[in-house]
């Protein structure tokens, strides 16, 4: 008998024809209630770890070593254990664990029933007194929609609840909170401390960002191609490492926000937006006339900043002229767009670029030079070996002119999907860039290599910058001004370097707290259901 | 050190799809060298009557009989295969404009004409292949045959590519594209180029297993091709006298033109799609 709750041994995953295996010979314990976080950059082996130990491996995948399960005796690694202990999987929202098309509810409910092989309606009630314990959930009948109607914050509350709701010996949890908004991140992270604290389970958590370990304390094990780096208590290893990967891999997280930040100048051209009184909601009797004028000129930066449903994208949809405000008048460009046929509207959108955080933007059909070169082939009647060229410059810029320019997109990983983006705005030489949420889903690598390559091509092209977000890090990267937003209404605005020295509002101060990276970071279980 | 992971590009994965489309291609390819040497193959012209004694079960001599006229049966089924494969290849080009082509482009019509015309080809598609055929056969002549055989399996691959045209369209990257000005003709032509050129083997393929059982079974029936240019259908019927006493007559055409269309089921992965 080991004494572990779950103990790994010498296991290696390898696919064929691969230059090095996904896994080699990992070896790790994890004792009943401990925290073990695997942090890594995409692929480094976590995420194949987390698929052999919750039975979805992959066909092509070759398993190899020892699994040991509670006092269960030693056996061999196969693609489909069966684990001697009360376990559940924990993916994040934006992996789409659920099908889209049928209820939340009614999804989690039958795997938490086909788990505690339970009636449906004890499953039912099991869940719903899961998500009452957590503080800041939704009610249960709130999931009775389709994930496609929900955003990812509420579903993650849903999967966090479910699978408390199992009564697990051991939480797999895999990338949970990735890409989620800070301040649901953290509350998330709060009730995960508080279910751990009440039901005494282990918590085994893959994480891409060096935030998420600091969160939740424990051991951390530092892995890269494969193989375990580094490891030790995830406090020190937060201010302290050893092993230069370690460094780096901490490193590329967000600087700290800073008590005073200095307000950042920039040059400012001509207006591209012209927003003069216009209105997201339409005007009732209950709600207060609630107008917005501002402008925003070729070469500056405004964040509109808040969580999910708080209106940054009807804003920026009616900024863009692809819904109509209920009133008010847009001027894009010189031009109202509000008087403008939808043909002319469609001309005038061609300087407009977008970076979004999801990685559906881009057909997946399509090749990578033709993604690129689509804008230049489209909007001017260029010769083809000067389209080749504006292409080739950008896609060096990003960093993807190593790729065969023949693979399609479907093929690519998201941060490469992400920079595709990016080379696509910079071949339309845009007036405004529309940056949705950049970095969400990205790796610590990643994330800091697209910080670098979206203020490279502001810097360079110098667009007006309209970045959407929820994170204040973002916004604080990437913009000089921002709107707070909060129910299809802005409670604050001005240069993000004031909102942060002195936030108006509690709704402001709380995401500046949810979003201060590491260093700051303490958090303490939340209490349940406060 | 770099802090960049490289991204391996996926090695290309042999699949059972994969594979069931290669046979089916080799197989058509092989039919299509042997239709192409069918003159140099055959024994004898098409329609030589007397060419041996009537009713010959396969021998040495006559590898696969003869008929009830004393026609040499090797020679016969390659000619008549020339004619199905060729009149097969005219209607699946039908089915590829008229039906595929056709709705793509109905989809991206304004709202209302497109759904008319899905509409239209709906209730075309509801209509056995085969009755379509005849009636258009009666509207227009024998000589029309593979036109009208095309015609008529057109209106499932034209509800078919209207649906995925339409899921196209509004697609998330469908959206981002015209957010950044890219006009609903490039997007037009963008999905006509993926879609037509990844895919278009695959609907050439269905398309000629669909066309193949209306051309055979209508000359069956006796509204499609005349002697001297007979098809493996006319060729099944003219042995209907004659199949129990010298089953060689109908089997072979027979065996012809199910693995023609084996291979061309195989060769769309045998995908549900524009069936007859």
């Amino acid at each position: 008998m080991s004494g572990h709750l779950l103990t790994v041994t010498e296991l290696t995953v390898t696919r064929p024809g691969a230059k090095r295996p996904e896994l080699d010979r990992l070896s790790l314990a994890v004792d009943a209630g401990e925290t073990l976080v695997i942090l890594g950059e995409a692929g480094c082996g976590k995420e194949a770890l987390m698929r052999v130990l919750a039975g979805a491996a992959e066909r092509d995948e070759i398993v190899d070593g020892t699994l040991q399960f509670g006092d269960a005796s030693p056996e061999r690694a196969v693609k489909f254990p069966k684990p001697a202990i009360r376990m559940s999987y924990l993916p994040g929202p934006f992996e789409q664990p659920l099908n889209r098309h049928v209820s939340a509810l009614s999804q989690l409910t039958r795997i938490v029933a086909r788990k505690l092989d339970a009636p449906r309606a004890s499953a039912q009630e099991e869940l719903g007194l899961a998500l009452g314990r957590l503080s800041g959930a939704p009610k249960l009948i709130d999931l009775d929609k389709p994930p496609a109607e929900l955003s990812p914050e509420m579903q993650a509350w849903g999967l966090f609840a479910a699978a408390y709701a199992q009564n697990p010996e051991l939480l797999l949890a895999d990338h949970a909170l990735a890409g989620l908004a800070p301040g649901h991140a953290r509350a998330l992270t709060r009730a995960l401390l508080a279910e751990q604290a009440r039901l005494g389970f282990a918590i085994l958590y893959a994480a891409m960002n060096a935030e998420t370990p600091v969160w939740l304390k424990g051991r951390l094990i530092v892995m890269r191609h494969g193989k375990v780096v580094e490891e030790g208590p995830a406090e020190r290893l937060a201010t302290s490492q050893a092993h230069s990967y370690t460094q780096t891999l901490f490193k590329a997280q967000p600087a700290p926000l800073s008590d005073k930040p200095q307000p950042r100048a920039s040059t400012r051209g001509q207006p591209v937006i012209q927003a003069y009184r216009i209105e997201m909601a339409k005007p009732s009797p209950r709600r207060a006339r609630d107008d917005l004028t501002f402008e925003l000129r070729r070469g500056a930066s405004l964040a509109l900043i808040g969580d999910e449903g708080s209106g940054r994208h009807t804003l920026a949809r009616i900024l863009l002229g692809l819904d109509r405000a209920p009133s008010g008048r847009v001027v894009f460009d010189a031009v109202d767009i509000g008087v403008l046929a939808n043909n002319m509207m469609a001309r005038l959108r061609r300087r407009v670029a977008f970076v979004a955080g999801a990685d559906d933007m881009l057909d997946p059909r399509m090749t990578i030079w033709d993604t690129v070169a689509e804008p230049l082939r489209t909007h001017l009647d260029l010769p083809r070996h000067v389209v080749a060229s504006y292409r080739d410059v950008a896609l060096k810029r990003v960093g993807l002119a190593s790729l065969p320019g023949n693979r399609v997109v479907a093929s690519l990983s998201a941060f490469d999907k992400r920079r595709l983006q990016v080379a696509r705005a910079i071949v339309s030489a845009p007036v405004l860039a529309v940056i949705d949420e950049p970095l969400r889903g990205l790796d610590a690598f990643a994330q800091a290599v697209m910080r670098d390559l979206l203020k490279n091509f502001r810097t360079q092209e110098g667009p007006a910058f309209l970045v959407i977000t929820s994170d204040i890090t973002v916004a604080l990267a990437l913009a000089e001004d921002a709107m707070i937003m909060k129910d299809s209404r802005v409670i604050e605005r001005g240069p993000l370097a004031d909102i942060l020295r002195a936030p108006k509002t509690v709704y402001t101060a709380s995401l500046i707290e949810a979003s201060a990276p590491v260093k700051n970071s303490t958090l303490s279980p939340a209490a349940p259901g406060s | 050190m770099s802090v960049v992971s490289a991204h391996e590009a996926p090695a290309p994965a042999i699949t059972l799809g994969g594979v069931i489309r290669a046979v089916g291609f080799i197989g058509l390819g092989a039919i299509g060298v042997t239709v192409g040497l069918s003159e140099v193959l055959a024994r004898a012209p098409a329609d030589t009557i007397d060419f041996g004694p009537p009713l010959i079960a396969p021998s040495i001599h006559f590898p696969l009989g003869t008929d009830v006229l004393g026609r040499d049966m090797l020679s016969e089924t390659l000619h008549a295969l020339a004619v199905t494969v060729t009149n097969a290849g005219l209607a699946a080009i039908v089915v590829v404009v008229a039906g595929g082509l056709a709705g793509f482009i109905a989809a991206r019509l304004p709202y209302r004409i497109g759904f008319v015309l899905r509409g239209i080809a709906g209730i075309l598609g509801a209509i056995p292949a085969l009755l379509l055929a005849i009636l258009f056969i009666g509207l227009a002549s024998r000589g029309l045959a593979p036109l009208a055989a095309g015609l008529a399996v057109a209106p499932l691959g034209f509800t078919r590519a209207f649906d995925r045209a339409r899921a196209l369209g509004q697609s998330r990257h469908a959206e981002f594209a015209r957010a950044t000005g890219i006009s609903p003709g490039a997007l037009l032509r963008r999905d006509l180029t993926y879609e037509f050129r990844d895919s278009f083997l695959s609907i050439a393929a269905r398309a000629l297993a669909a066309v193949t059982i209306v051309l055979s079974t209508v000359s069956f029936l006796g509204y499609g091709a005349t002697p001297p240019h007979r098809d493996l259908g006319l060729m099944i019927a003219a042995a209907r006298d004659v199949y129990f006493d010298a089953w060689w007559t109908a089997a072979v055409p027979a065996a012809a033109l199910a693995l023609f269309i084996l291979c061309a089921r195989l060769a769309a992965g045998l995908d549900e799609g524009e069936r007859a």
